[in-house]
């Protein structure tokens, strides 16, 4: 029953909870799936688990529709009753192999839900008997399940059955190819936007950048994987699952990030500490940062009004999964003068993972004023530790858009998931310019005639 | 069995048992279906024989399951109340807009200032799939009570907690006398049946075995209306003015409803319709079990539907007169804004021909929306609607008496299917729902079935006169709009292959019979 090699977890969470910000792992490999292009999942699972996560993770993800193979895309074996009994393996053949017929993709990937894992559907023998009888199709399975862990495990558990089951042998490594992993698409909200910024950033100090997610060539990218010199990962935590197997099956060393830089001083120490490590050439990493840098502040001076005489030195309250939280403090506190009041961190990660973000949000500030850091996932105890403190700003989701105003009496800005009221498509606050585009977006909340 | 015609009672089980835990499925209930194509006089023939299967697919696509999205973004909406998913995290992550549902209605349009909507999940893990989740879901209750003190605490199943056998009804019980709040268990595991509608039964059932009060008084004024999230907050209130014009109030259950609304459902004096068949259940129970009277046919939708509508609640409210001149004054406001729309419509293609339209969503809506689009003198010659079960079937044979035949695709959000059959009709307008995949990829024109609930702007009314008015010129805009839908068709790729577009069946993928 279930999972058959369930990933080392230590967060796992047992009592009720009120409105998580996350879904369950068939949910984050789907998404994962949906966030390559190219990639055509088929769920075999109930009819309802595509919509329901097109509502849970695509519009809850920045309000964004289902696309080509999301939501009611998606082809689903439709797990009723009768297959409960007697099992649900011949649907999913069938679907696979119409999927194959009608649907334009480069890769197939099945993603098991809760009926199969529970009736102890054997869908390897069923994907095997496919790649027998049609070995050109790329077809994997992703054994999962929604008691298997959240969106954030979902996701390596994509990943790992891509190493499995498509990276079967070792290639020479390619010179300058590097993978980046630990953007969830659409729980990082900005995904997107994140992708393609580190991408181009990485090309300019002359690297290759294989993001995966928001790209085309989905199947290209994911056989480019063990080719990389480098694998960077961008969480403290997600996607180091993904790294630690790359690096025992393909030797692949990998470095991590607690986030997606945000800012001029974030992406310079990425920059600087990517550099070192590839092999970059410090004069090309020194020169793309001074010319960044010197456009950067020189467009930050045109806010000093607006922030210096309208709303200077506020506190500011941030709620967010561990990435977006790390570098947003950061960047709010290092470059803006703004001060962190309490940060709720709402992915529940792993405790290695707590020691690295409570540093970075702490010794890691340029500030005295400390924030209150707490892990927290249930919507209930995060309103309540909301409530009676300094913040005049609330970085947060759409769950806190409504009571922010009354009950805290503070400005809000939708930076996590889920974000049901602000539609991001290719929006970011990634790279050097990034903090440009948080600024105008925290600030156009409040800015007026002076 | 050619020949044979069922009578009403063999087409539909009638009797309701509240003595059970649930409701029986849609399948059993009303030989529902989710799988036909083809002349909607077949279909209710099949039907009226008793010949008609549900048949299966070769392809099928995620459509929507008992608790998603069905309930699991309705049940969180009653107010003073709290949802409990028994179920993995992912089976409520649908719910996570709970804070923001309702919020953009101004109080002035008379929204309740202050509220506040609640929900939680058990969060299955492997754990306790293995071990049982009873104790969890127990303490769930007693953290919600904790918490929100409220007056219900609806727990919603899951195919998890179906399958690994949870007791839930055992522990309602056990828990309850310890709590303040009536639990009220909702049997919708997603694998109970393939139709969603078996959903909308499952939470009436449990409405009417747990929450409805033994009425204490009658309320003749008050009329229960069952509104869908399909409804926006203009068609409230529209209805409301118009019913308010005769001195009737109107109890809308269950979206944004208090508890105490649905405790006094007892109490009124008819159950009208907006959905026929979502409202089905609820009418049936209540006047099984407290004879309040209902009807199920016409809902609101068009002109001469709501003066049907409005005459049928008057017959059961005492309040003939009234209603015939209230619909003679709405006539006159109304009547000649429907002519210019009629007109400019009739004009629009400048060769006499008809603008053909291609629309419906559930079954209800079917039979709504094709009489309403011949009075705006559109042309439907073909319709789409989720399922199909006996419950609709007397008006659907009246609906081809009066119309004429039409074709149907029945089908619950089977994205390829309809953009088969929207590419192949390729009708004017085209109405499409946010879960119909790639269909909106055409050269004509694209719009949505319908707006959603916490949408306050007149313009996206469809209820009742000033919603057909409104709806009328919103379809009329829509024949002026093509950029978007003919860009997206020729930049971006199709989610099928060309074969599929090329050959004339949208139903394919039927299997064949074995």
């Amino acid at each position: 029953m279930g999972i058959s090699e369930p990933l080392e977890t230590n967060n796992v969470i047992s009592g009720a909870i009120e409105a998580p910000r996350y879904s369950c792992a068939l949910a984050g490999a789907y998404s994962t799936a949906v966030g390559m292009f190219g990639v055509v999942p088929i769920l075999h699972s109930g009819a309802g688990c595509g919509i329901g996560q097109l509502f849970g993770q695509f519009y809850g993800g920045g309000q964004n529709a289902g696309g080509p193979y999301g939501g009611t895309s998606t082809p689903c074996s439709s797990l009723v009753e009768e297959h409960v009994i007697f099992g649900g393996e011949k649907k999913l053949e069938s679907l696979i192999e119409s999927t194959v017929e009608l649907v334009n993709g480069e890769l197939f990937a099945v993603i098991s839900g809760c009926v199969p894992s529970l009736i102890g559907d054997d869908v390897g023998a069923v994907i095997r008997r496919y790649k027998e009888k049609k070995p050109e199709i790329p077809i994997i399975h992703v054994n999962t399940s929604g008691f298997a862990g959240t969106s954030y495990e979902g996701y390596e558990y994509f990943f790992d059955s891509v190493i499995d089951q498509l990276l079967e042998e070792k290639v020479p490594k390619e010179k300058g190819l590097v993978n980046v992993f630990g953007i969830v698409p659409f729980q990082h909200i900005f995904w997107k936007g994140e992708a393609r910024t580190i991408k181009t950033l990485l090309e300019k100090i002359g690297l290759k950048a294989n993001l995966i997610v928001g790209e085309f060539d989905a199947l290209e990218n994911l056989k480019k994987i063990p080719a990389a010199e480098y694998n960077i990962i961008l969480s403290s935590w997600v996607g180091h699952e993904t790294a630690k197997k790359l690096e025992e099956k393909f030797d692949t060393p990998y470095i991590s990030f607690p986030g997606v830089p945000i800012g001029p001083k974030q992406t310079s120490e990425f920059l600087r500490v990517i550099g070192e490590r590839l092999d970059v050439s410090i004069d090309v990493i020194e020169d793309l940062i001074s010319s960044e840098e010197r456009r950067a502040y020189r467009f930050a001076e045109y806010v000093g009004d607006v922030l210096l005489i309208a709303r200077p030195h506020p506190y500011f309250a941030v709620v967010a999964d561990s990435n977006s939280a790390v570098s947003i403090t950061k960047y709010l506190a290092n470059e803006m003068g703004y001060l962190p009041d309490i940060v709720q961190i709402t992915d529940n990660p792993p405790e290695e993972a707590r020691e690295l973000i409570n540093e970075e949000l702490t010794t890691g500030l340029e500030t005295p004023a400390w924030p209150e850091i707490i892990y927290e996932v249930d919507a209930y105890r995060i309103r309540e530790n909301l409530k009676d403190r300094n913040f005049m700003f609330l970085l947060a989701s759409s769950l806190e858009t409504f009571i922010s105003g009354p009950e805290f009496n503070a400005i809000h800005l939708t930076v996590s998931f889920p974000s049901y009221d602000r539609i991001i498509l290719e929006r970011s606050y990634a790279g050097f310019s990034g903090g440009l585009t948080l600024m105008e977006d925290v600030m156009s909340k409040y800015a007026g005639p002076l | 069995m050619s020949g044979t015609e069922l009578t009403e009672n063999e087409l539909i089980e009638e009797r309701i048992d509240l003595s059970r835990n649930t409701c029986p499925n849609r399948e059993q209930r009303a030989n529902g279906i989710n799988v036909w194509y083809g002349k909607a006089s077949d279909l209710a023939k099949e039907a009226r024989s008793g010949c008609l299967r549900q048949r299966e697919r070769n392809f099928q696509q995620s459509s929507g399951c008992v608790l998603n999205f069905y309930l699991s973004v309705r049940i969180g909406t009653i107010r003073d109340a709290v949802a409990i998913y028994h179920a993995p995290v992912g089976c409520s992550s649908a719910a996570l807009g709970y804070r923001e549902l309702y919020r953009h209605v101004p109080v002035e349009l008379g929204r309740p200032a202050n509220f506040d909507l609640h929900w939680m999940t058990t969060n299955l893990g492997e754990r306790d799939v293995v071990y049982g989740a009873g104790e969890k879901l127990r303490e769930a209750i007693k953290e919600a009570e904790r918490r929100y003190n409220p007056k219900a605490i609806f727990v919603l199943t899951s195919c998890t907690s179906g399958i690994i056998g949870e007791d839930i009804e055992g522990t309602v019980s056990q828990v309850q006398p310890e709590i303040k709040a009536t639990i009220v268990p909702i049997h919708c595991e997603g694998s109970r049946s393939r139709l969603v509608q078996t959903g909308y039964d499952a939470f009436w059932h449990a409405v009417l075995k747990y929450l409805v009060k033994k009425p204490e008084k009658k309320q003749k004024d008050l009329v229960n209306v069952a509104s869908m999230l399909s409804y926006t907050w203009q068609d409230r209130l529209e209805i409301k003015r118009l019913l308010g014009k005769v001195g009737l109030r109107v109890n809308f259950v269950p979206e944004f409803a208090s508890v105490e609304q649905f405790e006094q459902l007892s109490e009124a004096a008819v159950t009208a319709p907006l959905c026929p068949t979502y409202t089905d259940y609820l009418a049936r129970g209540l006047k099984q079990e407290y004879g309040i009277p209902y009807f199920l046919y016409p809902s609101p939708m068009g002109v001469a539907h709501t003066d049907e509508w409005l005459r049928e609640i008057g017959r059961h409210t005492g309040k003939e007169r009234e209603i015939e001149a209230l619909i003679k004054e709405e006539h006159e406001k109304w009547l000649p804004k429907l002519k210019a729309i009629r007109q400019e419509f009739e004009n629009f293609k400048g060769n006499g021909e008809k603008v053909e339209v291609l629309g419906a969503l559930g079954q209800g809506r079917l039979l709504a929306q094709v009489p309403y689009f011949d009075e705006l003198g559109l042309k439907s010659s073909a319709a789409m609607c989720q399922d199909f079960d006996n419950l609709i079937l007397k008006d659907l044979e009246k609906l081809i008496a009066q119309m004429g035949d039409f074709d149907i695709l029945v089908n619950t959000f089977q994205a390829a299917e309809q953009t088969h059959i929207t590419n192949q009709r390729n009708p004017d307008i085209a109405m499409t729902c946010p879960f119909q995949g790639g269909a909106f990829k055409r050269d004509k024109g694209v719009t949505r079935v319908h707006a959603l609930r916490s949408d306050a702007h007149p313009w996206s009314a469809q209820s009742g006169y000033t919603g057909a008015i409104a709806f009328g010129n919103f379809l009329l805009q829509s024949l002026k709009s093509h950029s978007y839908q003919r860009t997206m068709k020729e930049k971006t790729q199709s989610t099928y292959k060309d074969w599929w577009y090329k050959q004339p069946n949208s139903l394919y993928y039927l299997k064949a019979e074995e």
